[in-house]
């Protein structure tokens, strides 16, 4: 464990960490575009430049390791400048995109330039013309121009993909990343390419040009893609969530996520949710509020206590299973609590990064409190039981994410046997609304960016999470759910919530701290310019 | 005066071929260098002060101590990579002998413990690959190579590998790059190719000059060999004379000879009524020496390196009163550019730079602080990269700009040559 | 505000100060009788009054040489404007030397504040203010204007031509 002294701050790493490591367990700042902790390392951009006592060419600290006693210190003018210039050796062929690029505002570029820069550009010759926007793939595109060839992508495809797709083409400054021909960036973690890239050469199909970031507020939660759990941030605005980003979790995800996680924002939004309860009896169609829906339950479900049963799905937070399954249990007496598994092929399947087979990001959950009520229903029964007519009323908790239930329709014609189906949840299903001949309730649900509790992955790793906003502010939330049918009043206790304890708001790792910024300050007041 | 070492039969034709190579001399020594312990060698070498002939001048002996002391393969690589402008002498010595390149590529690999070689050719050079692979096809018919040589028990296979064509491929991690079949481009040091090189094995990687030399040393031993060139830079060396002078051409003459009597004696001096401006003394890379330098000179790695430029690869360009230097300068930024391989940034973007600024100048359109700016970008390219092609492209603008800088002003304010008095265009067509 | 109290006679008789007044009035009457043409009123709406082509009024979407809109959809005038009456909508332009443009271009021109923040804050010259202020309507009218409307409407005569264009700015290098 050598220690070494970073700009006078005394630091223990591990052995053989880099300067680079103890720089950012100092939270010294220090520029670089190439280095990413979770790849290898290029020592290409020459930007993390240093000096060390009794060396007297400055080093790179991304390779260079520390030994013991070793005093590090990149304030000296001679190493400011050096990075001054070498910054500006980055841009003198970067096109003055910014107000097209959709990386403004959160651009590696611009950051560091504002905390490093020469605010001066001496460049007076016309810039190096390559290829813009090429497609690279299904969901991903390029601009070379933009591109400062720091090879986090190249390094990402090879790493942690294993794809290898990518490659820098040519040499020089023509240089250029670009795909063998015929050959496309499509793997399952490719949109990762887009978050590790310092510029804006990169950029998602699906977030391209839909909004500027300055418009978007972020939250951290935790992904429900599937039931590995990773730590994400969502993005969102009053017009709604616009992308998924992730969050370093060593435990967990470490610094990726996969493609499909970063849909999750799309079943948030509002046309793809109910939006108000409804009953539906006889073909005809009521609008009604949630909460006075779910209390009207109450009578029925008091009345027809052994003709009532409940379907689970593993699609929401452990605070909210418990409160569903007691109050069904202790309230009601009923055992008729069911599982529902979306893909019993592939549910254990495991791709050796990110991606499970297992959907649901609370299934670990729903079983634990499954067993904790000592409830074992098997999903023969609950098929029997409506065959048979000895289940009439059916409390389906149906799924937030319902493009990876790929049994969804025949599931619900299959609820549909009963006689009244209560259908709790917030992605809108449509076949719900065509059932005729079965009374059917439907209580809009929130869902989880809009609700705070607790997931358990695949690891058994118990993930708490917060609320980040609200957008179905009529939809309630199973535990109230659960209240409301038990036939109490909702007491919403808002003092109940407590501090965030899900991850602390670290700050990205290669921020730049904007007190640092010494020159051309521009703080952004609205209206006073 | 020359003094003909390596290249003492060069101007006999059957040296070429194995027959002749034998007559005068050749394998001779091979057998007994097999029966010699590979330290031994190793100490030998370290003994005789070889340095390294393409470029660096690092003492080859200590380089091959570098190799870690296990058992794992090791390789050794012949840098034949020959791209510094100006340098033609590495051509001359696998076309003439490529024998002597080979025995004392055996030579070094039963030092450094080394079961397999290659032959990194540049990819420009067809005639020589042919010369070496018929050369090599000889050498293992004849049982210097291949498995049990001479009966010593050491195993040694060799192959010729031919570059595509890229100047950095000459730098030695770069080659080892392009020898696995990668992109070729240098390599982040450490860990450094003597520990871990091609295919993740501990490599050695000389070039053809320094490996011809061993065969010397074990003939004619460390203390021999030491009584060549000056104390510090022992031996021989050739240099590749070129530019205007009445003689250009390879010659091997004494490290420590002076730089004057290179270009007079052996090159035969000025061409008539010209007069010497400046010299390029080890290749494009290393900064000019004006005509007074010059004549200061004397072609060792420590008297050069005090007159800050450098031996490198021994190519002596000498530039006559009628060159224009900015044009010069055009060219080698032209050639800087279109070689970076484009992996840091300083380079890739400052090769670019400096060439735009150079052309832009001789195009007419430059500006006084230009010639400041050529300055401050080439201060922040050296040293700032992985390998030197940075420092090479610097050096050169550093040595110019500051060297001449009358002829940029005048190039600058009158938009044309102070020497030829022309114009970039119809200097150029 | 404040108010000077002036002191003195003139201020405590109100005739001096009424006569003054009438004095001033009947001057202008008889200079107005006189020379129409130094008369400071218009007969508006007969008449109107032409401001300077640098008068700050409806705003004027420029368009590029070929025609086409200028406007990159960068948001600045949106995230600039302290009314917060401009929306736009991006997409993606098949030319890849444009590659971003709008597909609408809204300004509600009832809650602009005409401060010229949008102009001030556009980096392609894609946003001005003109000189065209008298634009009334009856209820019922539309005053959210389009695209359309800002680039192309009659009085524009075609589209008013921006400084900056892509094809030159690409040419150059920049």
């Amino acid at each position: 464990m050598p220690k070494c002294t970073i700009n006078g701050k005394e630091v223990e790493v591990k052995d053989g960490q880099t300067i680079m490591e103890a720089f950012y367990k100092t939270e010294e700042p220090i520029a670089h575009y190439c280095y990413h902790p979770g790849l290898s390392v290029a020592g290409v951009c020459r930007l993390c430049i240093c000096d060390i006592e009794g060396n007297p060419r400055p080093q790179i600290a991304c390779n260079t390791v520390v030994t013991e006693g070793m005093k590090v210190s990149n304030k000296s003018d001679k190493i400011k400048d050096g990075v001054k210039w070498v910054l500006d050796f980055h841009l003198i062929n970067h096109p003055l995109d910014c107000p097209v690029c959709d990386q403004a505002g959160e651009c590696g570029l611009q950051e560091q330039y504002m905390e490093f820069g020469k605010y001066d550009p001496e460049m007076a010759e016309h810039k190096v013309k390559k290829h813009k926007v090429v497609d690279l793939g299904p969901t991903v595109v390029l601009d070379s121009e933009r591109c400062v060839l720091c090879s986090r992508c190249v390094r990402f495809t090879d790493e942690v993909s294993k794809t290898s797709e990518l490659g820098i083409f040519n040499r020089g400054d023509r240089s250029e990343i670009g795909t063998v021909e015929g050959k496309k960036l499509d793997n399952k973690y490719s949109l990762n390419t887009v978050d590790i890239c310092p510029v804006g050469a990169l950029t998602s199909k699906d977030f391209r040009f839909r909004q500027r970031v300055w418009y978007l507020k972020d939250s951290e939660t935790v992904c429900n893609g599937c039931s590995t759990g990773c730590n994400v941030k969502v993005y969102f605005n009053k017009e709604g969530f616009f992308r998924v980003k992730p969050v370093y979790n060593e435990k967990v995800n470490g610094h990726w996520m996969c493609d499909e996680g970063r849909d999750i924002y799309k079943f948030l939004n509002k046309d793809a949710r109910f939006t108000t309860g409804i009953v539906r009896q006889k073909g005809e169609q009521t609008e009604m509020a949630p909460g006075a829906l779910a209390k009207e339950l109450h009578k029925e479900i008091k009345a027809k206590k052994d003709q009532v049963a409940l379907v689970l799905t593993g699609q929401y937070t452990v605070e909210e299973y418990d409160a569903m399954v007691s109050s069904m249990v202790k309230e009601f007496g009923i055992s008729k609590i069911y599982h529902w598994v979306n893909n019993k092929e592939s549910f254990d399947s495991f791709d050796g990064l990110l991606l499970r087979g297992d959907k649901n990001p609370n299934t670990k959950g729903l079983l634990q409190v499954l067993e904790k009520h000592q409830i074992k229903g098997v999903w023969g029964d609950l098929e029997a039981g409506l065959k048979n007519k000895s289940i009439k009323t059916l409390i389906v908790a149906g799924p937030e994410n319902k493009a990876v239930f790929d049994n969804l329709e025949t599931h619900v014609k299959l609820f549909a046997q009963a006689e009244h189906l209560v259908w709790l949840g917030s992605a809108k299903v449509d076949s719900l609304l065509n059932l005729n001949n079965v009374k059917v309730s439907i209580v809009p649900l929130k869902t989880f960016v809009e609700k705070e509790g607790t997931f358990i992955n695949a690891a058994g790793l118990e993930q708490k999470f917060k609320r980040a906003t609200t957008v179905v502010h009529e939809a309630l939330t199973l535990t109230e759910t659960a209240i409301l049918m038990s036939g109490k009043n909702l007491t919403v206790p808002m003092a109940q919530i407590e501090k965030p304890a899900f991850l602390e708001n670290k700050r990205r790792q290669d921020q730049v701290m904007l007190e640092n910024r010494k020159k051309n300050e521009f703080v952004f007041k609205r209206g006073s310019l | 005066m020359e003094t003909k070492l390596l290249t003492e039969f060069y101007h006999l034709d059957e040296f070429r071929f194995l027959d002749g190579y034998k007559k005068n001399g050749g394998y001779v020594n091979l057998e007994k260098a097999l029966k010699m312990q590979p330290q031994a060698i190793i100490d030998e070498v370290k003994a005789s002060g070889l340095r390294g002939r393409g470029g660096a001048g690092f003492s080859t002996g200590m380089k091959w101590s570098f190799l870690p002391k296990n058992n794992e393969p090791r390789y050794l690589v012949c840098n034949a990579d020959e791209g510094e402008p100006g340098t033609f002498k590495d051509r001359l010595m696998m076309e003439r002998a490529p024998h002597q390149l080979i025995e004392g590529m055996i030579m070094s690999a039963f030092a450094v413990g080394s079961k397999k070689s290659y032959i990194y050719v540049r990819g420009e050079y067809y005639y020589p690959v042919e010369v070496l692979e018929q050369a090599v096809q000889e050498a293992y018919k004849a049982g210097y190579l291949g498995k049990n040589i001479l009966g010593s028990g050491f195993d040694h296979d060799m192959d010729v590998y031919r570059g595509a064509g890229a100047y950095i491929c000459g730098e030695e991690t770069g080659l080892i790059s392009s020898l696995e079949g990668q992109k070729g481009q240098p390599k982040l040091k450490p860990p450094f190719p003597a520990v871990k090189g091609y295919l993740q094995k501990p490599t050695i990687v000389n070039n053809v000059e320094t490996l011809a030399a061993v065969k010397y040393i074990i003939r004619d031993g460390a203390a021999a060999y030491k009584k060549f060139g000056t104390e510090k830079s022992p031996g021989t060396k050739l240099f590749s004379l070129s530019g205007n002078v009445r003689k250009p051409g390879n010659y091997e003459v004494n490290l420590g000879y002076s730089l004057n009597d290179l270009i007079n004696n052996e090159g035969g001096g000025m061409k008539p009524g010209r007069k010497l401006k400046a010299v390029i003394p080890g290749g494009s890379s290393a900064p000019v020496l004006t005509a007074e330098e010059a004549s200061r000179a004397t072609m060792d790695y420590e008297c050069l390196a005090q007159m800050g430029t450098m031996l490198g690869s021994g190519a002596v360009i000498v530039i006559d009163d009628s060159q224009c230097m900015v044009d010069m300068l055009g060219v080698l930024m032209h050639f800087y550019h279109h070689e970076s391989c484009g992996q840091c940034t300083p380079c890739r973007e400052g090769t670019g730079w400096l060439n735009k600024i150079t052309h832009s100048i001789l195009e007419g359109k430059g500006r006084l602080q230009d010639i400041d700016l050529l300055v401050k970008v080439a201060d922040n390219m050296k040293g700032r990269t992985i390998c030197a092609l940075s420092d090479a492209a610097a050096l050169p603008v550093l040595s110019f700009v500051t060297k001449f800088r009358d002829e940029f002003e005048f190039y600058v304010r009158e938009g044309r040559s102070k020497v030829r008095g022309s114009f970039y265009a119809q200097m150029h067509h | 505000m404040s108010v000077v109290q002036k002191a003195g006679a003139a201020s405590k008789w109100y005739l001096p100060g009424i006569l003054t007044g009438l004095g001033i009035t009947f001057k202008h009457m008889i200079k107005n009788i006189v020379s129409k043409k130094q008369m400071v009123t218009l007969n508006y709406p007969e008449e109107k009054y032409e401001y300077s082509s640098r008068f700050k009024g409806n705003h004027i979407l420029t368009v590029k040489k070929d025609g086409n809109i200028r406007c990159t959809a960068c948001m600045l005038c949106a995230t600039n404007c302290p009314a917060e009456c401009i929306k736009i909508t991006a997409d993606e332009n098949p030319d890849p030397k444009v590659e971003k443009f709008p597909i609408s271009y809204e300004i509600d021109i009832l809650r602009c504040v005409f401060c010229g923040y949008c102009e001030d804050a556009c980096p392609v010259d894609a946003i001005r203010l003109g000189p065209e202020w008298q634009t009334p309507g009856l209820s019922g009218a539309n005053f959210t204007y389009d695209i359309n409307h800002l680039a192309y409407r009659p009085s524009l005569k075609g589209g008013i031509q921006s400084h900056v264009d892509d094809e030159e700015r690409h040419k150059e290098g920049i």
